[in-house]
């Protein structure tokens, strides 16, 4: 049974009956190969416990997954599902509830962090195991055509673990993603019809877009009549950063509105016109203070000094 | 000529909204109608508020645009007011940023702007 915090792998990994198909093929699983498995399953029974302990020699053995297996409870916790996993390559079938089942496994293993590279090799020393189990049960030949069709589960299995790693991945880059777009426009209104856009970091196309929005937005919803933008933290400003700023300008314009940039290092100026950029069209300062008092200056107001 | 869009004059400026199809013929109707009042009232200023429209594509722009450009020959300043976020977006997505004509946030920025001294 799927537990609630399990995500759809299913789904996601867009794993239906005519997917399922395709795998099977490409790994060469056949009906062959599943009923000659599930008529193993007495032989597997009988080794269980030696090649899992075998496994867990392994895993022992090294410093690194000895320090990640330091916690008795899991370590049980680990050999039980150990035994059913185990004993499900033994099962006779290769269905969707069996892909199911082992989507959860890589799930269980990438929650609790175990590195792939780890998963892997343990894996390796699973098949190594059961040959060794098998051929001392069976004929050479028939132990060979058994490993072979054990190979080919494995893989399989294998395929899906790898799946539901990359998939966490994705789905945590997405995460970080999201947070870091939250993060990455923050306007703040500086004064009455004036905001100031702070940008930090790499400026690419897709964030580019979200500070479009953004400002356009904002300076239409406070009636804002000045926006500066100030970029004394991006990283890099090239052609394509210029031509972002230069658009935005642009849409802002168009709204009614006036852009200042701001925070113009002397690296930054010398780039620019080295690129030939035009930013004629923008009102630029070094920095933010002047910038403010620019902003200021086109409401038609001004700081000064107070009366002593 | 009658055109499906107002002009209401309001002491020295013209206002219109903008909104709804912008056909051939009624762009075509309201440019005269516009250009008729200038001739009639001889006013300096120009307000087109176009917060109405969702869209404003290339055909839209263009009309905006030669409007500007006719009331100017006429002696009259034009201002655009009232522009949606979306609506710039994707003007300046398709190249258009509607080079020489001014623009407001609303109608009040844009009678401020009209009153300040011909640059």
């Amino acid at each position: 049974m799927r537990s609630e915090s399990q995500p759809d792998y299913m789904r996601r990994l867009k794993l239906d009956a005519d997917e399922l198909a395709n795998r099977r093929r490409f790994f060469g699983i056949t009906q062959e190969d599943l009923e000659r498995l599930g008529a193993l399953r007495p032989v597997a029974e009988r080794h269980m416990t030696s090649i899992i302990a075998g496994f867990y020699d392994l895993l022992l053995e090294h410093p690194r997954t000895r320090e990640f297996l330091g916690d008795p409870q899991l370590v049980n916790r680990l050999q039980r599902a150990q035994q059913s996993y185990f004993l499900g390559l033994f099962d006779g079938r290769c269905d969707l509830a069996y892909v199911e089942d082992r989507l959860r496994v890589g799930h269980v293993h990438e929650r609790v962090g175990l590195p792939l590279k780890w998963y892997l090799g343990a894996y390796n020393r699973y098949l190594q195991l059961s040959a060794a189990a098998l051929r001392k049960e069976l004929p050479l030949a028939e132990a060979q055509l058994a490993e072979a069709s054990l190979q080919r589960l494995v893989f399989f299995d294998l395929a899906l673990a790898v799946d539901t790693y990359v998939a966490a991945q994705i789905e945590t880059v997405a995460r970080h993603r999201a947070a870091v777009d939250e993060l990455s426009t923050p306007v703040i209104r500086v004064f009455d019809r004036v905001l100031l856009l702070p940008l930090v970091g790499t400026i690419d196309s897709a964030r580019a877009q979200g500070i479009m929005e953004t400002v356009l937005k904002r300076v239409s919803d406070q009636e804002a009549k000045v926006m500066i933008i100030d970029i004394a933290g991006v990283a890099v400003v090239d052609t394509q950063v210029a031509d972002h700023l230069l658009r935005a300008t642009a849409a802002v314009r168009l709204l009614g509105a006036s852009t200042i940039l701001t925070g113009i290092s002397p690296q930054v100026a010398r780039t620019v016109v080295e690129l030939g950029v035009d930013i004629s069209a923008m009102h630029t300062r070094s920095r933010l203070a002047d910038g403010i008092e620019l902003a200021l200056s086109l409401l038609g107001r001004k700081i000064t000094a107070a009366a002593s | 000529m009658v055109s499906s869009i107002p002009v209401i004059r309001i002491r020295d400026t013209l206002l219109s909204a903008i909104q709804g199809d912008l056909s051939d013929r009624v762009a075509e109707a309201f440019q005269g109608d516009l250009l008729s009042r200038l001739e009639r009232t001889g006013a300096s200023g120009v307000l087109l508020d176009i917060s109405a429209l969702d869209i404003v594509d290339t055909y839209v722009a263009r009309v905006l645009v030669e409007t500007a450009q006719m009331a100017r020959l006429m002696g009259a300043h034009t201002v655009l007011v009232g522009m949606r976020p979306e609506v710039a977006a994707t003007l300046i997505t398709m190249g258009q940023v509607l080079t020489g004509i001014d623009t407001a946030l609303n109608v009040d920025d844009g009678l401020a702007l009209l009153a300040l001294p011909r640059r």
